[in-house]
């Protein structure tokens, strides 16, 4: 038997990241220092690369306008306009990167959700949160208690560990509640299959007779007499149904989705902001930062957008047997569930180990 | 049953990508200049390296930030915790220097000598000098290379003067050697990486970054 074997398989995934996640905790007491550091690093579990050498560039070359841009402000309060339209493109540039809770907001909409306009409402809002926290973070520190870069490295610090923390905490309660619902699809497949195939509530009798169970449009070429024989079939075993599958979410759950992946700052904003206000321009910083954030929120919202299109298409392919569907749907979503969890893992692992 | 299952798998594969693009893309958040002493030993051997790292103005900012008093240059007395903090690190990964000689990485000792401060043009420099752990003949010719390999840290050598050469033998010249256009290859190790997930190489910083070539006679 296959399936029994699977259940144990996804235990074992589940407890090996429990167990993980237990290793790591020891290590959480202190945050791995590189050298020139801003913020609370860039996440991405220390991975590095590009999608192409020009996106690289035009980040860098983006970076380097917006600093003439806020220079330019001395002179010419219209340079305002130019600085917000750069922090808007370098946003939705930047947004590609590491840290930026896309793939934390992504993972969570395909575990969860599929109406469409929720998941880019939370990417924008986890987008703006973000700005928020960078302006609240040198806001506070800089413009407040003149904190040095190394206060204010230690704030974003916290700010991450909380943030990489809430993704785990998010990630783990997915795992737990779409791996209990992929475990109940797979019983109600295999109940359903054991009456199909005439099991215990049929002992005796002829195979043909089992089709009968309903609202299956794959089964549905059989004789219409034979319809009748399974009633007792109909209550469990395709209680799931298509239609359903966006249940479970709650904007309780959404929202403390949005903060984990939100409240850690971006060291580009803290850069722009600290930059801007040692030029006593910290208005015009903020103002970058929110284009900056926009810019974030559409290629987060795009990724959004994206999950959730990919778990419909998935879902309307797998499309034919009930309770086969609903097996597919809660797959899919336990997977995203593990894919939160594993983010949050490497978030958090990427800022402990340096090496 | 079969196309379905395939298109499923298509699906998947979309989202997958979509995912993979997204979790890994480092870009520099700090630019600095580098320029360089490499000073040899009195019978003619690898002796330090010494470098001036000089930072982007934004990080400067970041930096200099609640050291000193409004108006005033944070002087190296200031920057004292912060340089020490910042050299213990650099210790840990390797300075971001990679110094071949005859094919080999040369270990680095100890550092002692290193300072920060900040230029009448508010620019901050990192002054630190990197003794090898034992002196290396140069050989016919040596590399040295400045780079983050995370590519947080954008490191280019200066224009003007990238590199000096201190009581070398006779006859020895250095030169820079700017990193390729990512040509053949790299474009499509990129696209790959953008499909599989995987960072086009760990050390992708090396590849954007220019390194010095030492010939000796």
């Amino acid at each position: 038997m296959t399936r029994p074997s699977l259940i144990r398989r996804l235990s074992f995934g589940l407890a090996s990241a429990l167990f993980a996640l237990m290793a790591a905790a020891p290590a959480l007491a202190q945050f791995a220092r590189r050298p020139f550091e801003v913020g609370g690093g860039e996440g991405g579990g220390g991975a590095s690369g590009g999608l192409t050498g020009w996106l690289l560039a035009e980040q860098s070359q983006l970076t380097h306008v917006m600093v003439a841009q806020v220079k330019a402000l001395h002179g010419d309060p219209a340079a305002l306009w130019g600085l917000v339209g750069l922090g808007f493109a370098y946003g939705v540039f930047h947004a590609a990167g590491p840290g930026h809770g896309k793939a934390v907001i992504a993972s969570y909409m395909m575990a969860n959700d599929r109406a469409l306009r929720r998941g880019v409402v939370l990417a924008f809002l986890a987008a703006m949160l973000q700005g928020l926290a960078a302006v609240a973070l040198v806001g506070g520190a800089a413009l407040i208690f003149n904190a040095t870069a190394a206060q204010m490295n230690r704030a974003a610090d916290l700010m991450a560990l909380a943030s990489y923390l809430g993704i785990i905490a998010i990630g783990a309660w997915l795992a737990w509640t779409k791996g209990r619902a992929l475990v109940a699809a797979l019983r109600a497949l295999r109940r359903r299959r054991a009456a199909i195939a005439g099991g215990t509530l049929y002992e005796g009798a002829p195979w043909r007779a089992a089709p009968a169970a309903n609202g299956a449009t794959a089964f549905r070429a059989h004789a219409p007499g034979e319809e009748a024989i399974d009633p007792a079939d109909c209550g469990h075993a395709h209680a799931v149904d298509a239609a359903a599958l966006g249940q479970g979410f709650s904007w309780r759950a959404a929202a403390a989705t949005v903060v984990a992946a939100g409240s850690r700052p971006c060291s580009g904003a803290i850069l722009m902001l600290v930059f801007a206000f040692a030029q006593g321009l910290f208005a015009a910083g903020v103002a970058a930062t929110f284009a900056m954030s926009l810019g974030t929120a559409v290629t987060t919202g795009a990724l959004a957008w994206a999950a959730v299109f990919a778990k419909a298409l998935a879902m309307r392919f797998a499309a034919g047997e009930d309770s086969r569907v609903a097996l597919a749907a809660r797959g899919v979503e336990f997977a995203a569930a593990l894919l939160v969890l594993a983010f949050g893992l490497a978030l958090l692992m990427g800022a402990q180990g340096a090496a | 049953m079969k196309r379905a299952g395939r298109r499923f798998a298509a699906a998947f594969a979309a989202l997958a990508a979509c995912l993979a693009a997204t979790a890994a893309l480092a870009h520099p958040h700090v630019w600095v200049t580098v320029r360089s002493q490499i000073a040899f030993s009195r019978d003619g051997k690898v002796a330090s390296v010494a470098h001036d790292w000089v930072f982007d103005e934004m990080y400067s900012s970041f930096a200099t930030q609640g050291l000193a008093e409004p108006g005033q240059l944070v002087t190296r007395d200031i920057f004292a915790p912060l340089a020490q903090e910042n050299a213990g690190n650099l210790a840990q990964i390797g300075y971001f220097t990679t110094l071949k000689i005859n094919g080999k990485s040369v270990d680095f000792g100890p550092v002692t000598d290193y300072w920060m401060e900040e230029r009448p043009d508010h620019l901050v420099t990192f002054h630190v000098v990197l003794p090898l752990k034992s002196p290396v003949a140069p050989g016919r010719y040596f590399s040295l290379l400045v780079a983050d390999p995370e590519y947080f840290i954008d490191f280019e050598f200066d224009d003007t003067d990238p590199i000096a050469l201190v009581s070398a033998p006779a006859g020895c010249s250095a030169s820079i050697a700017k990193p390729k256009p990512l040509e053949g290859e790299d474009p499509k190790t990129l696209s790959e990486s953008f499909f599989t997930g995987l960072a086009p190489g760990m050390n992708f910083g090396f590849k954007m970054a220019s390194r010095v070539i030492v010939a000796c006679p």
